[in-house]
């Protein structure tokens, strides 16, 4: 049973004098999937970047499970169980698929240097295991047979398809995509939806950037819209697309003022 | 003697606290001045490396090795061809710009996509190539330039100083003083500070970076190149005489910020009174390994120096 | 028992041809080769822990010449001052080098790329100036004398290896590389190995991961560093004289540029680096300024057309070829 909250309190993010979030409040409830929408710099990614620990937010308090996480580094963050992926597709090019998702999993398997030298009976399971789980995670993402290749050489929607594997690795319980399927074929868009679909069904929350309004419309609970930073709409999908605001500013009209 | 006339013998005790005090203002006063002469030396030196780090992000580790050949320039051209001194400074500025845009051209501009510590590693054969060409060329011999008035000194108040680093002063002034001017008054010179300072920005803004980093570069160079003339006549000119002063360069483009001349300017005269004041007051052979604690100082407390960009 | 096919294709045997070779050569040709081959052994153990740090965790160190004067200054003086025998002396001197590259690398890897290339430099210059400096200490310019070998071992039939000759010490110090060779292999390949190369190839995607990047650095830094103490400390046995020039900031930069020469990031790059840059100018007796001259001018043109360096390139070609579909 997921009992994994985030709580977002009034956050603000200042960048020298450019406001990129402003005042932001949001709750993502265990098992919940909710969207992000809003036109390009509308601070959704500065959102995730202040959430994991990347940039230091200028004021407010973030909580994940009542722990206070607002000033945690990005490794810390990724400890308490926030997992992520980038708009700008993260995966290790030069390593084999087996191998990104086995990184994905080091932060749970303590081998220490003696270990690693004398190829101690311990370590060698820990890495049998280790590789096994991979494996698990690749055939859960439908990868698995293209576990040997340079991660480089796969399709856009396959690294997309890897980049959730490593996230997954990490065993988070609250998973943020940013733009999951950003670059990707409308064709083999579905195979992503099923993808986030799966990961929810199989208890992990799900905070997602998305620009596609159809995978918005059909897979979210609920709906955040952000306009030059600031929440400007939230509520079920329908009542987000037809909110006034939201489509004015997606026509390029905005009411939240810009910087300060 | 008896104690009386001991007495007798030995000046007040106010006088003696007078005198040493007198003394060690002037020895402090000393330390200084030596101080400035080396920090524009310096001031040469880290202007031209601040360029290239700010620009191509390489520390050029050769910077020394371009100074030493600018010593062996003043060299030749007033022992070996008898001409003017003075005419020495505008043949090393030349043969140095000229070298340093071949370097770029040949060497940092292929590299300038690959990754950072690769042009490192160029630095540093680049270094390697310099001075054992320089070994082979001139000879490891020390050769000393003497000048009718190498040996003059002035002096005033307790203090002196040699004639040759008071032109050193003097032209490292207006060297500056020159520089500051491009960089201030001509579209050139704006278009190379703010290179130096944000080079994606300066794309954006429709700035040629590969001209300007091939300019930087051989500003860079004829600055070492002079630094080099200027300081010929008052040390043994020898194939490794760069290092030293290109140790102390980085650290001030460090200190002051990279990218920034201002920044530049202040840590050569920062370091330099570092260097002149611990070499007197507690040992020379150590006052190097003080002007990298602070260097290794700024760098914890403020990596981006006191004038560079906020990292 | 494996078919003369599987041999024939497994790493192994290449490796082991290859210590078989660097065995039976100098005892068959001996003379100066011997003393060529020694000096490339130390360096190539020097260049193994340049290229874990650099090779496979990313951190480049123009400053390790700093270990490898500690390693080589803390076995002298134990030894001599102390009087302290072989063994004694290089375990502590591991174990010195190791403390000196975890008190260096905690404030040196605060700091991101040229920013710490520069203070690597700046430690290894402070460290050779006191060398020179500390004169009750060090013995300054002229050093220490009388470095011990390895205590003599007795062999079963009552017969004593000394190691007096130039070819006792060789094996000697091969024997060090190979263990060190197995050591950076074992740890490569391990998931300590993987999470260096996650940090070489993207920090910030490795750091998101969950993974202390700043801990696995440290332990990488410290490791290299213990390593170039080894070789410090072997070269001060072998040449029983021990001076600052052996640690200039000089000797730092031409292990990278071994490795870089050799293919950093590869298990043979450390191996072919020193062998190809040492072993070839002392054959042809070069002058040194010709010498380094050359050595600038291959490492320029390897740096700019050859990044890979040799091993890298060729292990590069290769896969390339064996992805080839076949031409039946």
């Amino acid at each position: 049973m997921n009992t994994t909250s985030l709580e977002i309190s009034n956050v603000s993010k200042y960048f020298g004098g450019l406001l990129a979030i402003s005042e932001i409040d949001l709750t993502i409830r265990p098992g919940e999937l909710v969207s992000i929408i809003g036109p390009n710099g509308s601070g959704k990614s500065t959102l995730f970047n202040v959430v994991t620990g990347i940039h230091r937010s200028s004021s407010g308090a973030i909580r994940f499970n009542g722990k206070d996480i607002t000033h945690m580094k990005p490794y810390q963050v990724t400890r308490q169980g926030i997992g992520r992926t980038f708009q700008q597709t993260a995966i290790f090019r030069r390593a084999s698929v087996l191998d990104n998702v086995i990184i994905g999993q080091l932060l749970h398997t303590r081998t220490a240097v003696w270990g690693a030298i004398f190829n101690t009976r311990s370590t060698r399971r820990k890495e049998a295991q280790t590789r096994e789980k991979a494996r698990q995670i690749l055939s859960f993402v439908n990868l698995e047979d293209k576990d040997s290749q340079i991660a480089g050489n796969l399709t856009q929607e396959a690294q997309k398809r890897l980049s959730i594997a490593i996230a997954l690795a990490t065993e988070p319980t609250l998973l943020l995509l940013d733009e999951p399927t950003g670059g990707v074929n409308i064709r083999e868009i579905d195979g992503l939806i099923e993808l986030v679909e799966k990961v929810r069904k199989s208890g992990i929350s799900i905070c997602l950037i998305e620009h596609k309004m159809r995978m918005v419309m059909n897979i979210s609970d609920r709906v955040i819209a952000l306009c030059y930073g600031k929440k400007i709409a939230e509520g079920t999908p329908k009542e987000v697309a037809s909110h006034e605001q939201v489509v004015k500013a997606y026509l390029g009209e905005c009411n939240a003022a810009p910087g300060k | 003697m008896a104690s009386n006339e001991q007495d007798l013998a030995r000046p007040p005790l106010f006088i003696n606290k007078t005198v040493d005090t007198v003394f060690s203002v002037i020895e402090f006063g000393q330390y200084l001045i030596n101080g400035i002469s080396q920090g524009c030396l310096y001031c040469l030196l880290a202007s031209g490396l601040t360029l290239m780090l700010g620009i191509l992000g390489v520390p050029n580790f050769a910077h020394g090795n371009l100074y030493m050949l600018g010593a062996y320039i003043a060299f030749y051209v007033v022992a070996f061809f008898n001409m003017s001194y003075w005419l020495s400074i505008v043949i090393a500025a030349i043969i140095l710009g000229v070298l340093g845009l071949i370097i770029y051209r040949l060497i940092f501009y292929p590299m300038r996509n690959g990754p950072h510590a690769n042009l490192f590693v160029a630095a540093i054969a680049l270094l390697m190539i310099l001075e054992s060409a320089a070994l082979l060329w001139f000879g490891g011999e020390t050769k000393w330039l003497i000048l009718p008035y190498s040996n003059d000194v002035i002096r005033f108040g307790g203090m002196s100083l040699g004639v040759q680093r008071l032109i050193i002063i003097l032209a490292t002034l207006m060297v500056m003083l020159g520089l500051e001017l491009f960089i201030k008054k001509t579209t050139v010179g704006a278009a190379l500070e703010a290179t130096a300072q944000n080079r994606e920005g300066a794309m954006l803004c429709g700035i040629k970076v590969t001209q300007i980093a091939a300019m930087a570069f051989a500003i860079g160079t004829a600055l070492a190149g002079v630094a080099g003339v200027l300081i010929a006549p008052a040390v043994m000119i020898l194939p490794s005489m760069g290092l030293g002063p290109l140790l102390v360069a980085f650290s001030a483009v460090i200190v002051g910020g990279m990218g920034s001349i201002r920044g530049a300017v202040v840590g050569a005269f920062i370091l330099a009174l570092v260097e002149s004041l611990t070499s007197g007051y507690i040992s020379a052979t150590y006052s190097l390994v003080f002007v990298f604690a602070a260097m290794i100082l700024m760098l914890l407390i403020r990596p981006s120096g006191l004038f560079g960009k906020e990292l | 028992m494996k078919t003369i096919e599987q041999l024939r294709s497994s790493p192994w045997t290449a490796w082991l041809a290859l210590l078989l070779i660097a065995l039976i050569v100098p005892l068959v040709l001996g003379g100066y080769l011997i003393t060529i081959l020694t000096i490339v052994c130390i360096y190539a153990i020097a260049c193994i822990g340049i290229n874990l740090l650099f090779g496979y965790t990313g951190l480049l160190s123009v400053g390790h010449s700093a270990f490898l004067g500690i390693g080589a200054y803390a076995f002298g003086l134990i030894a001599i001052r102390f009087g302290l025998g072989f063994w004694p002396s290089f375990c502590a001197s591991i174990i010195i080098s190791g403390i000196a590259g975890f008190l260096i690398g905690i404030p040196a890897l605060r700091l991101k790329g040229h920013y710490f290339v520069l203070v690597t430099l700046a430690f290894a210059v402070i460290i050779n100036i006191i060398m020179m400096a500390w004169i009750e200490l060090t013995g300054g310019a002229a050093g220490l004398a009388g470095a011990p070998r390895p205590d003599p071992i007795p062999l079963p039939w009552g017969d004593v290896i000394r190691f007096q000759s130039p070819l006792s010490m060789y094996y000697f110090i091969l024997f060090f590389l190979v263990i060190i060779f197995v050591v950076s292999y074992r740890l490569i390949n391990s998931l300590v190995g993987k999470t260096f190369i996650a940090i070489r190839d993207d920090e910030n995607l490795t750091q998101s991961l969950g993974i202390n990047t700043m801990s696995n650095k440290l332990v990488s830094f410290t490791i290299s560093a213990i390593i170039a103490g080894i070789a410090g400390a072997l070269f001060a046995s072998y040449n029983t004289v021990i001076s600052p020039d052996s640690a200039s900031f000089m000797k730092g930069v031409e292990i990278v540029a071994y490795l870089i020469i050799g293919g950093a990031g590869t298990l043979a790059g450390p191996l072919v680096g020193p062998l190809i840059m040492i072993a070839i100018p002392e054959m042809l007796q070069m002058v040194p300024e010709i010498r380094q001259l050359l050595f600038g001018i291959i490492l320029v043109l390897f740096i700019i057309f050859l990044p890979k360096g040799i091993a890298g390139e060729v292990s590069f070609l290769t896969s390339r070829i064996k992805s080839q579909p076949r031409n039946v």
